[in-house]
């Protein structure tokens, strides 16, 4: 046993500076005044004070969030239908079309995202077609739809293969068992696949909402610059004007609440039916 | 007695799937009321498809299912009044006991104190009162099972199908959810149908049986009627230990087997027509010698427990004895001329001499010369040999052009043949030779020696071949060194399995007696094994 525990050190030691580290340095930078010495340390809360309190700063926090739960909602009504369709597909088209939907992945995130901007924007694609067939121009690019069509597009895998994962573990039987007892489709669905596809749900929740809430890039291309959302505050309190500590407040701030969202997502996951699970 | 009325037909039931296997091959069958039929045969019998179609979740491809005079092929599995348990149970994870009992009801919408008091019933008589706050997770396969059960039954089934339900328990709780299965289809008075390849549970607990095989039904009978009279070798196989000899019909009281005469039911059979006699191990006693109806050995003993399982040899089989002549390959080498030449010795029919020509003896003996360095072949230019169509051994010396010679022994032999005057059989073998490394590279042995010796065993009456079903040699494969073996070629003898009481010495010569309702007749099944 001994020897195995030794095994586990270089980890131990990777998460220390790799993870363990870098955010003990943003709490530093965040709770600490600008223009630090490295001996001399200044605390102070201004950098929250100054998030909190300014209105701009709470419309663009409360924007990227509404955001991002349209975008998992949204993730969520498309997904869950497209899951459920694949784990009916027989065993060999449904790795075809895993392979399909996992494909775009492949490609780096910020091409597809320069993709869309090609396809949506005033003389794009899309705006060319419908020239063909004598409709007007619809602009498109740099608005609300553009950014979480992005978003959408991205994120909707991540749902699609929690959900399917979740779907394809569940033993036939139990269908069955519900058709056998009395259940049409609609309440077998509603009373055995739906409760036992939670688990997969909530995961994929999880995973389109957080890099939703904390997307910089993606506002930014397809939004324009009048669409800002914390991601592009961070963004730019880091790249651009410099402020780290200010920077490091809003990332403790927006770990915070998924932190919170995260344990609450938990919370409904653990309370009425999958009491019986594993 | 009251007749009872037909609750399900089905007619004449063919499933095909969709690789065009053929699963079941035309079923006819009646269920009644309040019966305990079980499906029983081998996997892949088809038993569990035919529960499935009547279950719902099949279509079959032909056929009818009646249940009370209609035609339900086409209802849905939740609009029939039949309920399932399933092979793993499948009860719902997420939900606990009580939910899961409940769940049938609540889809029903009926009131909650109604539900409460069935559901608190069923667990009462599944023997699970107070589980009903535990999670279904939580509990043994045994107890899993009678929930699966509990909620079957609570929705107050015509009919309850149980998929080899028991598949998965232990041997002892096995045996308490026989009796129980037992006793809760006796309280409920419902029809159960059950799925088991299991030939003990099914006799133990059934009303009817329904033995089925390669998708037809074979015999359909009570626990009785097809464990004493079975109708053909596979349903006497299938329902326990069994003796099955041949025998001829002498006429209707009369059947003759092992060369005697037997009384006994032989009714419905032609005079002559060769039948299969079967014969329960339990209704077969051991007795002196002189007293035996059949006069055997005691050949093996094995304790079971309560009983001894004993095999008792009344015919030998035909039997022949051969010798292998076992060589090591060495091959001479002349080093002179770098050249190498290797041969075996070999055997000849003696009715084969006329045609052994010079190219038979290179390929029989495995004559072949190659150069020593390159390895590459040279041809044997001269084969001398003085081989006469007599019994004997001969000279054979392959050479090649430069001189490289070597020389092996012909033997020239009748072949061996035994004759069974007793029991009309005979059984033919060679001698033969072979390499060491032949025997040390067999891997089925057996069948290769039978090979070897052109080794084969027929009927004289009907010239029918014999199986030859036990090969016996004194070497050991792995370590055997050059020189002459024994190798043993015999046919099955008869053999019958007695279960006794006491124990027997091993070579006790004794006598078996058997009353004639013991003794059952079946056809002979076309083109059996």
């Amino acid at each position: 046993m001994k020897s195995f525990r030794r095994i586990t050190y270089p980890y131990v030691a990777w998460i220390l500076v790799m993870i363990l580290a870098p955010m003990l340095l943003i709490m530093l930078y965040a709770f600490t005044t600008a223009g630090n010495e490295v001996t001399t340390f200044k605390f102070t809360l201004a950098n929250f004070a100054k998030f909190l309190t300014d209105r701009d700063y709470i419309e663009v926090l409360i924007r990227s969030l509404v955001v991002a739960v349209e975008t998992t909602a949204i993730c969520l009504l498309l997904g869950y239908p497209i899951a459920y369709c694949l784990a009916k597909l027989p065993e060999k088209n449904n790795l075809l079309m895993i392979l399909l939907i996992t494909m775009p992945t492949w490609i780096n995130m910020l091409v597809r995202t320069y993709a869309w901007m090609g396809i949506l924007q005033d003389n794009g694609v899309i705006n060319n077609i419908l020239g063909w067939f004598g409709l007007g121009r619809v602009k498109m690019l740099y608005t609300d739809f553009a950014v979480i069509l992005g978003m959408v597009y991205n994120f909707i895998p991540f749902m699609i293969l929690q959900i399917h994962t979740s779907l394809a573990k569940m033993d036939k039987s139990l269908l069955e068992a519900a058709n056998d007892l009395g259940a049409n489709r609609t309440q077998a669905f509603l009373r055995v696949t739906l409760p036992l596809s939670l688990p997969g749900v909530i995961s994929g929740i999880t995973l389109v909402f957080l890099p939703a809430v904390s997307s910089f890039f993606i506002p930014k291309l397809l939004g324009g610059g009048q669409f800002v959302l914390v991601g592009n505050v961070i963004e730019s309190r880091f790249l651009t004007a410099g402020d780290w500590n200010f920077g490091s407040a809003i990332s403790l701030i927006m770990a915070v609440i998924i932190m919170l969202s995260m344990w609450l997502t938990r919370k409904v996951d653990a309370t009425p039916a999958s009491a019986g699970k594993e | 007695m009251i007749t009872k009325k037909k609750l399900i037909q089905f007619k004449n039931i063919v499933k095909h799937f969709e690789d065009g296997t053929v699963v079941l091959k035309g079923i006819n069958l009646d269920i009644y009321e309040n019966e305990f039929v079980t499906l029983l045969g081998p996997s892949g019998c088809g038993k569990t498809t035919l529960l499935r179609i009547l279950g719902g979740f099949l279509q079959p491809s032909e056929g009818q299912v009646l249940f009370d005079g209609e035609d339900i092929v086409n209802v849905p599995p939740y609009k029939r009044e039949i309920n399932t348990v399933f092979q793993k149970y499948a009860l719902f994870p997420h939900m606990n006991v009580y939910d899961n009992v409940a769940f049938g009801l609540t889809l029903k919408k009926e009131p909650k104190d109604v539900i409460q008091q069935k559901v608190m019933r069923m667990l009462k008589l599944v023997n699970l009162d107070g589980y009903a706050k535990r999670n279904v997770t939580e509990l043994s396969g045994g107890q899993q099972q009678r929930i699966a059960i509990a909620r079957a039954l609570v929705n107050e089934p015509s009919v309850l199908l149980l998929d080899e339900p028991l598949g998965a328990l232990d041997a002892k709780l096995r045996k308490e959810m026989q009796k129980e299965l037992k006793y809760i289809q006796e309280e409920v008075g419902i029809t159960f149908i059950f799925v088991t390849h299991d030939q003990e549970e099914a006799l133990t607990m059934s009303d009817k049986i329904v033995v089925m095989n390669a998708g037809e039904i074979q015999q359909i009978g009570t626990p009785t009627e097809i464990y004493s009279h079975p109708v053909n070798e596979f349903v006497a196989k299938f329902i326990g230990e069994t003796n099955i000899v041949d025998g001829v019909v002498q006429d209707d009281t009369h059947v003759r087997f092992e060369d005697k005469k037997f009384e006994c039911d032989a009714r419905g059979f032609d005079k002559g027509e060769k039948v299969d006699v079967v014969i329960r191990p339990e209704h077969l006693d051991v007795v002196p010698r002189g007293q035996g109806m059949l006069k055997g050995t005691v050949k093996s003993q094995l304790f079971k427990g309560v009983r001894y399982e004993t095999i008792v040899e009344t015919r030998v089989g035909t039997s022949i004895t051969v010798k292998m002549q076992v060589s090591q390959d060495k091959p001479v080498f002349n080093e002179e001329k770098q050249e190498k030449i290797s041969a075996t010795g070999f055997l000849v029919d003696i009715e084969d001499v006329p045609e052994l020509d010079d190219a038979k003896i290179v390929a029989l003996a495995s004559a072949e010369a190659w150069d020593a360095e390159t390895e590459e072949p040279i041809s044997i230019k001269t084969i001398e040999h003085n081989i006469q169509a007599e019994t004997g051994e001969y000279a054979v010396t392959f050479a090649t052009a430069a001189g490289t010679a070597i020389t092996v022994k012909v033997a020239v032999a009748m072949p061996s043949r035994n004759e069974n005057e007793v029991y009309q059989e005979e059984i033919y073998a060679m001698n033969f030779f072979k390499k060491v490394e032949d025997i040390q590279e067999s891997i089925t042995l057996d069948t290769d020696l039978e090979t070897w010796a052109s080794a084969s065993a027929w009927s004289l009456e009907d010239g029918e071949q014999v199986e030859i079903t036990d090969v016996k040699y004194d070497f050991d494969p792995e370590t055997i060194e050059p020189g002459v073996y024994d190798v043993t070629f015999s046919t099955e003898g008869y053999e019958y399995q007695v279960s006794t009481t006491h124990k027997l010495e091993e070579g006790k010569q004794v006598g078996l007696v058997f009353a004639p309702e013991d003794i059952h007749v079946m056809k002979k099944k076309e083109g059996a094994f």
